[in-house]
């Protein structure tokens, strides 16, 4: 039986997981803690998909356009194509697990209008439907887990990858009950460990999210891709722990953004783009609030106070408990944060690394979004690359056994690496590089970029670099985030070059020294990581793509 | 403000309260209190000594993930929803729920809520064609964070005995109600770890951060006769 190993238990890798599971596979699956505790509990606001018996005059094709054209051009083509084609059979799947979709009185599945999107083609699961998602895949997941077909691994953080002359043969895990090291040995191993949150601090999104896997592939030889462009969501509120997201649905239900000029009203969205500016791309709505100048403010006072209970109280009541604010008397005021990261490990169609038979799925891959991704399609490209992997590795299975080189030197350095290092103290705290370096990623990768505030901001990792080497151990903290710091550096490094070598603006990334797209940059970004240097390129022969 | 923590090295010490002083802002929650605290490049508890920083768990900070179950002032509640305006008294006490065993400090393993779940195959392998029963409670029911608070406080449940508790509870009806093929195995499931040992008490109601019903859920499965 094919062994399998899976790391990380959100919505990618459980539906990696399942979709392995069902064709005969043995999968381990590998996260620190359950699936209930990762990001993907927290999308509110829904998943995109043209039904048939929409009544809306929508198609596939649509579809496929809106996602390229948000994404500025750079998408290969061939992916949206299947990931927007696959997207109705996934939500039968979602549906076949019992997840509790919103209906219309007909019956049918509901859907709402989302940013950046021709048609009202979100469908969604009340105000939680990454949370009902998610139970209904770890139910799933539970089903094969009875038939020892899934045996999650909890308490277990990813270290590195075994891989030796270009090929994956599994990975090392950091086992936080027994405090070591541990190899787990695999036919092909998917990794799906979400998006690059903690070099950002707090972001609205999990503080589980850290980046810090792609970052040690990264350092082992996988390719990054597309990492300048990060998606700030417009409308988030300041709450005392973190920037919390009003979802998209307040401006899919008619919510109106404006500021406040000589004591007037300015509807500056619709005033700039007409009836529909407020449902622009997020990457535009950042850019016009930033450019706004002054506090901007999310209006849905003016609607129907049961359509607020109806289909907005998650949002209602996050303003309430946390800002003390009643949507439905008083305009809730906004500002652009730091959500979503179109960039990551570098895919080929079948979901595999340039290293073989190391698999990316979901927001730690980059794939379908190109420079902006829409809301309503990370929730989709999530289900859709994890079943895309599954189905690719179980077609690559030729029958031959797969002979393992001997990996113990690589594996005894790692062990005695992070022995030595626990055995030593340091009066530097690890999180405190952690949270200066988001300082830093904040202030020098803002929603507005120049040459200068990148070089500044690549000076300061580097110096991080420079001395992470040297700081031992500090027990204050778990092992995980000692080791972790010198991945997580580097993969800002890489995110800060990728920025600084795109010398445009596209999308999410926007540079106040190059304001105009140019064509001849209209490719994806990869950068590769070679002893210390980060080389950049477009990729032009479209090497990930069909 | 002082702050008096529970703590535990490894799952192998023993436990020990230590105290803190917090100066930070007010209009905090208790999540946002033990970041503060942690901050800070030295930790020092209220004897001026230089002490670890506390562990505990979080994810998502708006209380959709239940990693932050923990008992503050005696209540079992998610640090990341529980303001420092609404706690009484100039001191807090905080300390891991009891019901699990302790990892390190506030962190513990919830192990047990899932083990009897996939002990009692709960899952809904096909969903019935066309939806039945109520939408609104399904959908309330497969918001369960799991967390752990309603086990905390319920005075049935013990790790390692045939009840399972509200959380399972809760799951059973979910399946009883959208699986094609689980519904008949479930309830039984559901009579022998939940059904019959129930004392009612409906503590765990009053902790649910998801805010479920489960009182209409035991109804709706004890109204059942399939
Ligand atoms: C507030 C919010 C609202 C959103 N709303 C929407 C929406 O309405 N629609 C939409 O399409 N998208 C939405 N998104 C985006 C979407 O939720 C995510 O892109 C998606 O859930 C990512 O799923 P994932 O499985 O890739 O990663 P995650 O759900 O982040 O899971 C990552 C997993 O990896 C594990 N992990 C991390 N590091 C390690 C390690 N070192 N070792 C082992 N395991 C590790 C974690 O514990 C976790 O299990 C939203 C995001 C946020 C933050
Ligand atoms: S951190 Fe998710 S519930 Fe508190």
């Amino acid at each position: 039986m094919r062994e399998i190993l899976v790391i990380g238990s959100g919505i990618a890798g459980m539906t990696a997981a399942i979709m392995c599971a069902e064709q005969g596979m043995h999968v381990t699956l590998v996260s620190p803690f359950p699936s209930e505790r990762s990001q993907s509990v927290m999308a509110a606001g829904g998943i995109n998909a043209v039904l048939k018996n929409n009544d809306q005059g929508d198609s596939v094709e649509s579809h496929i356009e809106d996602t390229i054209n948000g994404g500025c051009g750079i998408a290969g083509r061939d992916s949206v194509e299947g990931l927007c084609r696959g997207a109705e059979d996934i939500i039968g799947i979602l549906e076949k697990c019992g997840a509790v979709f919103t209906r219309t009185p007909g019956g049918k599945i509901a859907t709402r209008n989302f940013g950046g999107q021709s048609h009202k083609r979100t469908c969604y699961c009340g105000t939680s439907t990454g949370k009902q998602i998610v139970t209904a895949l770890v139910m799933e997941t539970r089903r094969f887990e009875s038939q020892g077909l899934i045996e999650r691994k909890l308490w277990h953080d990813f270290h590195s990858a075994l891989i030796k002359d270009g090929v994956c043969y599994g990975a090392l895990l950091y086992d936080e009950a027994s405090r070591s090291l541990e190899p787990i040995y695999a036919d092909a191993v998917i990794v799906a460990t979400g998006g690059q949150n903690a070099i950002f601090g707090k972001t609205t999104g999990s503080t589980q999210c850290d980046g810090y896997t792609a970052g040690r592939l990264f350092m082992q030889g996988a390719e990054l891709k597309n990492l300048e462009f990060i998606q700030y969501h417009p409308t988030t509120i300041e709450t005392p722990q973190k920037r919390m997201l009003v979802s998209e649905a307040a401006r899919g239900e008619g919510g109106r953004l404006f500021y406040i000029n000589d004591g007037e009203r300015i509807y500056f969205m619709e005033d700039k783009y007409g009836s529909r500016g407020n449902l622009m791309t997020r990457d535009v709505v950042s850019r016009e609030i930033y450019e706004a100048g002054s506090q901007v403010y999310l209006d849905v006072s003016f609607l129907d106070s049961k359509l607020i209970d109806e289909r907005l109280p998650e949002i209602k009541d996050i303003c309430s408990k946390y800002i003390g604010l009643d949507i439905s008397k008083e305009p809730v005021p906004v500002s652009p944060s730091v959500h979503f990261f179109m960039g990551g490990l570098a895919v080929h169609d079948d979901h595999q690394t340039n290293i073989r038979n190391l698999y990316a799925v979901g927001e730690c891959a980059s794939k379908y979004h190109g420079a902006n991704r829409l809301g309503g399609n990370s929730l989709l490209a999530a289900i859709y690359s994890g079943a895309t992997a599954a189905e690719a590795i179980n077609k690559a299975e030729t029958g031959e056994e797969i002979i393992r080189p001997d990996l113990k030197d690589y594996i005894d350095a790692e062990v005695s690496a992070l022995e030595k290092s626990m055995a030593s103290m340091s009066s530097f705290p690890v999180m405190y590089v952690r949270d200066m370096l988001a300082e830093n990623m904040n202030r020098d990768l803002g929603i507005v970029r120049d040459e200068e505030s990148l070089d500044q901001g690549i000076k300061e990792i580097d110096y991080y670099l420079s001395i992470c080497d040297q700081i031992k151990y500090d027990s204050s903290v778990l092992p995980y985030f000692n080791y972790s710091l010198k991945g997580i550096l580097v993969l800002a490094r890489a995110v800060m070059t990728s920025a600084k070598e795109r010398r445009e603006s596209r999308g999410a990334h926007y540079r106040s020294d190059f304001p105009n797209a140019d064509d001849n940059q209209a490719y994806s970004s990869i950068i590769s990581y070679d002893d210390g240097k980060y080389n950049v390129r477009l990729d032009k022969e479209n090497a990930y793509e069909s | 403000m002082k702050v008096n923590i529970l703590r535990q090295q490894s799952p192998f010490s023993e436990p020990y309260w230590e105290s803190f002083i917090y100066d930070g802002p007010e209009d905090n929650t208790v999540a946002g209190l033990l970041d503060y605290i942690n901050y800070n490049d030295d930790i020092v508890n209220t004897d001026g000594e230089k002490t670890g920083r506390i562990a505990w768990e979080c994810s998502c900070l708006q209380s959709v993930c239940g990693s932050c179950a923990m008992v503050i002032n005696g209540r079992p509640s998610l640090a990341c929803e529980t303001f420092l305006r609404d706690l009484k008294g100039d001191e807090i006490s905080i300390r891991p729920l009891s019901k699990f065993p302790v990892i390190s400090d506030l962190v513990v393993d919830r192990a047990s809520i899932f083990e009897s779940l996939k002990a009692s195959n709960a899952y809904i392998e096909e969903f019935v064609s066309e939806e039945r029963g109520d939408h609104e409670l399904q959908y309330a029911s497969a918001k369960c964070l799991k967390c752990g608070l309603c086990l905390e406080v319920c005075p049935n449940y013990r790790k390692g005995r045939k009840f399972f508790g509200a959380t399972f509870a809760n799951d059973c009806y979910l399946i009883y109600l959208r699986s094609n093929v689980m519904s008949k195995d479930i309830r039984k499931e559901y009579v022998s770890h939940f059904g019959n040992a129930c004392s009612k008490s409906l503590s765990c109601m009053d902790v649910c951060p998801a805010g479920i019903p489960l009182l209409s859920e035991i109804a709706a499965m004890n109204r059942s006769k399939r």
